[in-house]
């Protein structure tokens, strides 16, 4: 029942009490007074109703005075407080014509106050959220990074929480349901051993609590038995120090427990293993040589037996050796790595040393090693060479063997002395290295060093490395079809007098090998460029140091099918200069240099036609490697990059990106100028002239 | 006669090396130090030199590019005799001028008959 009907019933009640009490007393009146006059009567009854009226009245004017003044304020309040704790925090109770005082301005001032510690509760949630949701991102970046597989698992074995490399070390395929037990996956007694051993520990009360570590180390093994685990596990303690779960992290030590194994045996054998074929050895040689009374019979059963027993030592020992050096270096940290960022190392290093200047040469190479302690050789072997030569430059290359990658390091002058590089060998690496020697770093990458003489004065000192373990060849690209073949006369016929420069030979001059990726083989039809890449080659050397390497946005959507040649898509592009910005780059990169490239009319194409509005000019002599390819090999069928390196044994990677095709391109140049030289073709005019030469044989025509 | 110069500072092996070669009909001479050898190639250089490559003073390597260097000793015929047996140890002899790299321990009758071989082709 709603305040207001009750407010109405209470007066309604007052009312007819009222009139009853007016209407009787009126009655009880005219009873007092038999006989009195109709008049009197008449009166009595008037004055009766008259009063009955008024106090009616006056009820109803209190009731309507309190219905207005105090109820329904008091419920427009109500509905206010309503409005402000369900729908509008904000919401201002507003209340007309009261008469409750200060009440409604102290509910508002009450909302106000509660609104304000709302929203400072609300504050503090979301900061408190936010660093929580901080602490969660460090958390997992850091298990994501974590070499060690990491693993928490309540007391029940149930997993609670796992990094990926766990899933990789126990070569679990997908994922690690959460509250899977962990004994699905690993094998049960060394973690169940290892929690009692802290339970244990935990109970004899010398754990501290605080920094304390609750761990030991463990040594398990996946569930199948075919991996090595080795790791340590920690017990998680609550606040009222007892276990609320544990943390395993742990990694695949198989390869080093099978190492130690065989080191183990080795070891065993070539102590054991060959008292017995030594004893044999000695018995029949000391009998041999101290009893003259053995007829040649008898000499010749112990000859036999010295004979047998050597080359059975022998034979041993070989397969001793070859054991032995398989373990011996297996256990250095070593990774793949790129000789351009570890030759740049070196430069910065000795720069700043010695102000010994390294030009890094040649094409890159993938190889595997420990990059600390290849920095540190490297670097002590150029001050060394630097003060024994006092050569004030040295080139860094690194050559692809069959079978290594070689590191060369190369200067004017003469080989070094192996007497002298051996000294320099003893050099101990103390900082770092726990007092290793140069040496040692050599054996660690099972390998060694020497000095020879290379061309043109030029020697070298090499260190072979082993190749890369993991290079990122991607297969499908190797098998894309190579463009199409390109002539232009136009392009490349134009022969104006070189008048000097052409007399030049072609080893003196300076050359920018480049190369382009397109949105497609039409530069006429709209095709644009999006990559533009170009390396210098000055005597004869690919400076390594010195490249030009940009994306261009080519201010059309890129054709899906010329992504999957050169892998860039719109959004490499997106916020990359247009060709108007990077052409006149690229010309001042070119300076005074001479162009070449593979199938260059197609690329230099693309150039020219930007010319006029980049307001470029590439009017300089330009060689076509492919035309040069045709010229010294012309009985090959194919003359594509791949083709080409492939003949000329430069190894392929990096393929199809502009500047990885421009060292190749390079790669292949600084062959044919051998070739070519053989050939009598020994001036850049020759070579222009051994170019246009094939395009009147081959059959051409323009195709853009 | 061939002469064959034997560089080695292991006295039990020189024993056999010098009776084996002396035996196939070669003038021998031994040196023990890579000093020593090359004085001894300075004084009249060998058709065939068995360098071992860990000897006192100046090493084999050493000892074969020093060899090497000069022109009028480009004939001389050098097998280097190791007991390191690495692929680039090997690389490495070839690289510095070795004709030929034989690994400790070699059977006797292979290196008299490799020799013999080389000595009669030239």
């Amino acid at each position: 029942m709603g305040p207001r009907i009750t407010l109405i019933l209470v007066f309604s009640s007052i009312a007819l009490a009222t009139v009853a009490a007016v209407i009787a007393g009126t009655w009880l009146v005219a009873q007092g007074m038999p006989g009195a006059s109709d008049e009197t009567t008449s009166f009595l009854i008037a004055y009766g109703g008259g009063t009955a009226g008024v106090l009616l009245a006056l009820i109803a004017v209190c009731w309507a005075y309190l219905d207005i003044a105090v109820v329904r304020p008091l419920l427009a309040l109500g509905e206010g407080i309503d409005t402000v704790l369900h729908a509008n925090p904000e919401h201002e109770i507003e209340v007309d014509e009261h008469q409750l005082g200060g009440l409604p301005r102290a509910v508002n001032d009450l909302i106000r106050h509660l609104a304000i510690a709302k929203k400072n509760v609300d504050d503090n949630v979301r900061r408190a959220t936010q660093t929580i949701e901080d602490e969660k991102n460090k958390l997992s970046t850091i298990l994501r990074e974590l070499h060690e597989g990491v693993i928490v698992c309540n007391t029940s074995h149930r997993i609670l929480l796992y990094n990926k490399r766990s899933l990789e070390i126990l070569h679990v395929s997908g994922t690690i349901g959460l509250d899977r037990s962990l004994f699905d996956l690993m094998s049960r007694q060394p973690i169940l051993h290892a929690i009692e051993r802290l339970n244990n520990y935990l109970a004899s009360g010398r754990y501290a609590g605080g920094s304390d570590r609750a761990s030991v180390p463990f040594v398990g093994a996946t569930i199948d038995s075919r991996f090595m685990l080795e790791g340590r596990l920690g017990l998680i303690i609550d606040a009222d120090g007892a276990p609320a779960g544990y943390v395993l992290s742990f990694q695949d030590d198989t390869d080093e427990l099978a190492a130690l194994g065989l080191r183990d045996r080795l070891l065993r054998e070539s102590t054991e293993g060959l008292r017995a074929p030594v004893a044999n050895l000695r018995a029949a040689a000391e009998i041999l040589s101290s009893a003259p009374e053995l007829s040649s019979l008898e000499q010749t059963e112990f000859k036999k037996v010295l004979l047998k027993e050597s080359k059975h030592l022998c034979d041993r020992l070989e397969t001793l050796a070859s054991q032995y050096r398989a373990i011996v270096t297996s256990h250095w940290p070593t990774s793949d790595l790129f000789s351009a960022n570890l030759f740049q190392t070196i430069r910065g290093r000795v720069k700043e040393q010695r102000g010994i200047d390294v030009v890094i040469v040649g094409i890159p190479q993938w190889l595997h090693g420990d990059s600390y302690s290849l920095v540190e050789l490297l670097n002590r072997l150029v001050l060394r060479l630097r003060a024994h030569t006092g050569v004030p430059t040295f080139d860094l290359e690194a050559v692809a063997g069959d079978k290594h990658v070689y590191v060369d390091i190369i200067w004017h002058g003469a080989p070094i002395a192996a007497s002298d590089l051996h000294g320099w060998l003893e050099d101990t690496v103390e900082e770092m290295l726990g007092g290793l020697t140069l040496r040692d770093v050599l054996d660690r990458h099972k390998t060694d060093a020497w000095s020879l003489t290379g061309v043109d004065g030029r020697a070298r000192l090499r260190i072979p490395l082993p190749t890369a373990q993991h290079m990122t060849v991607v297969q499908e690209q190797r098998n894309l079809p190579p463009r199409p073949e390109f002539y232009d006369f136009d392009l490349l016929r134009r022969t104006p007098d070189l008048g000097e420069l052409g007399q030049r030979s072609l080893r003196s001059l300076n050359f920018v090998v480049f190369d382009t990726e397109t949105t497609g083989l039409a530069p006429s039809a709209g095709d644009e460029v999006i990559s533009l890449a170009g390396i210098r080659v000055v005597n004869g050397r690919i400076l390594t140091g010195e490249s030009f390497d940009r994306l261009v946005d080519p201010g059309r959507s890129i054709p899906p099918e010329s992504i999957r040649f050169h892998g860039i898509t719109d959004d490499d592009v997106k916020d990359k200069p247009p060709i108007q910005i990077v052409l006149p780059q690229f010309r001042r990169f070119v300076g005074d240099a001479v162009l070449v490239a593979h199938n260059a009319a197609f690329d230099l194409k693309f150039l020219k036609m930007r010319e006029a509005e980049s307001g470029t000019s590439f009017d300089m002599p330009v060689l076509d490697t492919l035309l040069l390819s045709a010229f010294l090999h012309d009985q090959a069928q194919k003359h594509s990059l791949d083709a080409v390196a492939q003949r000329f044994g430069i190894p392929i990677q990096g393929r199809h990106r502009a500047l990885g095709d421009s060292l190749i391109t390079a790669g292949v140049f600084l062959k044919m100028i051998e070739l070519l030289e053989a050939r009598g073709v020994t001036t850049l005019d020759q070579a222009i002239q051994a170019g246009q030469s094939v395009m009147k044989k081959r059959a051409w025509k323009p195709q853009f | 006669m061939k002469s064959i110069l034997v560089v080695e500072d292991e006295p039990n092996i020189v024993l056999s090396l010098q009776f084996l070669m002396k035996k196939a009909g070669f003038e021998v001479r031994v040196a023990n130090d890579g000093e020593e050898a090359l004085a001894l190639v300075q004084d009249r250089a060998p058709d065939l030199i068995l360098l071992d490559v860990m000897i006192p003073k100046r090493d084999g390597f050493d000892v074969c590019q020093t060899i090497r260097a000069n022109p009028d000793w480009k004939d001389v015929y050098i097998i280097l005799l190791t007991a390191k047996g690495r692929e680039v140890d090997r690389e490495k002899g070839i690289a510095l001028g070795a004709n030929d790299y034989v690994t400790k321990p070699f059977s006797t009758r292979d290196l008299t008959e490799k020799v013999k071989q080389i000595l009669s082709g030239g």
